[in-house]
């Protein structure tokens, strides 16, 4: 299981630049970044490349952030593969409350980010349909 | 024109007169009070001259809240046959008590508030004040009843119900808060109604909130009709206390029913007519609970001219702000302690928030701002969420309104050395 690290935002010019900074100074790597948009306010759920060591740097600065796990799923980077597997995850009634992806290699791998209900079960079940999933320190070391 | 008159003898009154009947009923008054608890030993038995009455102490909000339950009683309770008390389910509340006659005497007000304006019998009326313990949704409708016109006891809220009642019954006066007229009309505009055209409506009360003459006049030239301003306070019955006449220029207070004072809010000493002060108001036919020199903590003047309509009663102009820091949103009178007090007993919240005041569609609104401190955020956004959820709920349950709250940053909000301000008025400040 992986963790992901959220910050809690204004929705206000200048927020990631301002986090990203601040990670970049302590050496830590973003491997993967969304944002969610709440009107007044936003999320910015990052992948780090050491999520603890993020989150405690966050905090110090002043920053509301929580961490929360995700499910890192390893996939072919072609047509039809996040279909393959989310059709499956919608079969074994798994619901997906946050999803992005991202790519390691052009043409050949990429990784799914998965925020669900039902972790245990969901891994379980991913990796029953044959799938692979990350581990924390696979993550990290992407 | 009698007609133009629902009590000439009384509303055309000489003020020499007026003043002999002010007296009169000055003393029978004095007589009835003292039979209450907290008047007893506080008033004296009888005056001589009206300008007595500045040797008569004050009654506050504060004075109503201590003698609650019976403490201003003047009548055995079995006299009694409506009360009206004030909302909120901590803090002290107020309540009025009503006889048979103080319902009759409120009711012939409030028809003589309404005929003035020009409300006849074949009108048809749109209460669209909240019923129950607000004492705008009764009083306007017993008023409208004694009166004879046709009234539609809607209540608030349910927009579209009351479009279609105004549409079906071809309703011709509106009794509504400005604020909701306002979100009224942007319906109106979704529908495709326009009021002028597709309606009825001809005359509407504004009350229960102060608002602009610009708030008055665009609502006036978005239905169509014409708006009346009236002022009223439950410890003065309610609605009926003054209102303005077909001149619109100051609400006449009726004051064969109460003797008007401004005062100077600091010091206590009557200021004359002209002068800006708070209002003090002694009530005159009153009989279950009367009250001697309220102070409404509402502040305004007096235009002792002649009124073109002939009627005698002093106006009142529009009230200019308040002694206190109540405020009035949605129609709703509110302190801002009270919401302080909800927000400091969620223990997520505690004191990490900042009030706003601020000025909407020319109306008093609310901004409560809460800082996201990580003790909060830990949890992830669904515990965020169910808080400010949480949040909304206890301030509609204490306050009966659901104002804005707005999540920020922690630490973001002022920090201030020695008291914290935890308020802040943001409101443009009109002429």
């Amino acid at each position: 299981m992986a963790s992901q690290v959220t910050v809690f935002v204004e929705n206000k010019p200048g927020r990631i630049s301002h986090i990203a900074r601040i990670l970049g100074k302590n050496n830590i790597n973003i491997r993967a970044i969304t944002i969610s948009d709440r009107g007044e306010y936003g999320l910015i759920n990052i992948i780090a490349s050491d999520p603890d060591r993020a989150h405690d740097i966050l905090l110090k600065e002043g920053f509301s952030v929580s961490r929360n796990y995700v499910i890192g799923v390893l996939m072919k980077d072609r047509p039809g593969a996040l279909a393959d597997i989310t059709e499956y995850l919608n079969e074994s009634e798994i619901n997906i409350s946050n999803a992005y992806g991202f790519i390691l290699k052009s043409g050949d791998k990429a990784v799914l980010i998965l925020e669900v209900d039902d972790f245990d079960r969901a891994e379980e079940v991913i990796r029953g349909g044959g799938f692979h999933t990350l581990s924390k320190e696979e993550l990290v070391n992407l | 024109m009698d007609e133009a008159y629902w009590d000439k003898e009384i509303e055309t009154i000489d003020r020499h007169s007026l003043q002999q009947l002010q007296l009169e009923r000055l003393n029978k008054t004095l007589e009835r009070a003292s039979k209450s608890q907290y008047y007893k030993r506080r008033i004296p038995a009888k005056i001589n001259n009206l300008t007595a009455l500045k040797d008569i102490p004050f009654t506050t909000k504060s004075d109503l809240r201590n003698s609650f339950p019976e403490g201003m009683l003047a009548v055995s309770r079995d006299e009694i046959v409506r009360l009206h008390a004030s909302s909120g389910t901590t803090g002290r509340a107020t309540v009025i008590y009503h006889t048979k006659r103080d319902i009759d005497n409120w009711t012939d007000l409030v028809a003589r508030s309404m005929y003035m304006t020009g409300v006849r019998k074949s009108d048809v009326f749109q209460n669209m004040m909240g019923y129950g313990l607000f004492t705008g949704g009764l009083g306007l409708h017993y008023g409208s009843e004694r009166l004879g016109a046709l009234i539609i006891p809607a209540s608030s809220g349910n927009s579209k119900r009351q479009i279609r009642l105004m549409k079906d019954f071809h309703s011709t006066v509106v009794h509504i808060i400005p604020s909701y007229a306002l979100y009224l009309y942007t319906l109106f505009q979704e529908e495709g109604i326009d009021p002028k055209n597709d309606l009825d409506l001809r005359i509407a009360f504004l009350g229960a909130e102060p608002h602009s003459e610009e708030t008055k006049l665009r609502l006036e030239n978005l239905f169509g009709l014409d708006a009346y301003n009236s002022y009223g306070l439950s410890e003065m019955n309610g609605p009926g206390v003054a209102f303005e006449c077909q001149l619109k220029d100051g609400m006449h207070v009726w004051e064969d029913s109460y003797i008007l004072e401004i005062i100077d809010p600091d010091t206590g000493e009557g200021l004359s007519d002209g002068e800006e002060g708070e209002i003090v108001f002694t009530t005159l036919k009153r009989e279950g609970m009367p009250i001697i020199r309220y102070r409404t903590g509402d502040i305004a003047q007096t235009y002792p001219e002649e009124c073109p309509c002939g009627r005698t009663h002093r106006k009142i102009s529009r009230i200019k702000g308040r002694t206190d820091d109540m405020l009035i949103v949605k129609g709703v009178n509110v302190y801002p302690m009270q919401i302080e007090k909800v927000l400091m007993d969620i223990p997520e919240v505690d004191n990490n928030y900042l009030i706003e005041i601020e000025t909407v569609d020319y109306l008093d609104s609310l901004n409560i701002k809460v800082e996201v401190r990580q003790n909060i955020f830990h949890g992830g956004i669904k515990k965020l969420e169910s808080l400010k959820k949480r949040i909304s709920e206890n301030l509609k349950n204490e306050t009966l309104i659901s104002p804005r709250i707005t999540l920020v940053e922690p630490n973001s909000l002022p920090k201030s050395e020695g008291k914290a301000v935890r308020v802040v008025d943001k409101r443009d400040r009109d002429v």
